[in-house]
């Protein structure tokens, strides 16, 4: 698999990502301060993200009662299912366990 | 293809942290937004889903490591992201410094701002160190990017 085009593409694709993220960490620590408008912005986009946190979330989710029954009701069909299969893989894997393509 | 167990979770564990590096470091401050376009709030989200993905790989990895030694198997896995010595050992330890500085900034963000402040610090200090250990390690990997060239026959 090491050899493939895909592969060797993947692997490019990540080591550049990782240069050009150091590239513009460096960058942003260098460079000169943040404008007035920068700092607004970052201060009004920290109070948004109150809202979209999982405490906003949480907070929005208390007063939406209809929302609240519907992920009430899926997660206790999804808990279980996943639950369950996750047991029947367990299983599968010891019961198959001299096959070394499990 | 039986691709082996460590080698995708090397692969799972450099996406997912690559996820969590751009979105952190485009938090730390006014200076640093650019990076995503000044979205903190997406950026927020995202980086707190990829956060709960993250300790989940984390304890997978080290429930596997747990079997491995209950089992006496103490060959070294190459491609494993956690170990005993080396970059793995220095993996497994910046990780859990992360996850509970994380968790800590999570969970004290409303209650106890100055708890949170302090584990903001370590937590982006030790995030400066880690992206340099990675850019360190493909440095170290780099005859993975070399392209294999056609053989040209006669």
């Amino acid at each position: 698999m090491l050899q493939k085009p895909w592969y060797k593409i993947f692997v490019w694709f990540v080591a550049s990502f990782f240069f050009f993220l150091a590239a513009g960490v460096i960058i942003s620590i260098l460079r000169p301060g943040p404008t007035e408008a920068e700092v607004m912005k970052f201060m009004e986009a920290m109070m948004k993200a109150m809202d979209t946190s999982m405490m906003g979330i949480a907070m929005n989710l208390e007063n939406d009662s209809e929302l609240k029954n519907i992920i009430l009701f899926s997660s206790s069909l999804t808990l279980p299912i996943v639950i369950i299969s996750s047991i029947i893989g367990f299983l599968i894997r010891l019961v198959k366990r001299g096959d070394r393509n499990v | 293809m039986n691709a082996r167990f460590d080698f995708i979770m090397h692969w799972i564990w450099a996406i997912v942290w690559s996820l969590l590096a751009i979105s952190g470091f485009s938090m730390v401050g006014a200076k640093h937004g650019w990076l995503l376009n000044f979205d903190y709030a997406l950026v927020d989200y995202i980086h707190r889903i990829f956060a709960t993905i993250f300790v989940i790989l984390t304890f997978i990895s080290i429930f596997y490591e747990v079997f491995r030694n209950i089992k006496n198997d103490s060959k070294k896995l190459a491609w494993f992201v956690i170990g005993r010595s080396g970059y793995q050992l220095f993996t497994f330890i910046t990780t859990l410094i992360l996850i509970m500085t994380g968790a800590i900034i999570w969970i004290c963000n409303e209650f106890d701002i100055v708890a949170a402040g302090f584990a903001l610090i370590i937590h982006e200090y030790i995030s400066y160190i880690a992206l340099s250990s990675v850019i360190w390690h493909i440095y170290k990997k780099c005859h993975a990017l070399i392209w294999p060239k056609k053989k040209v026959e006669g």
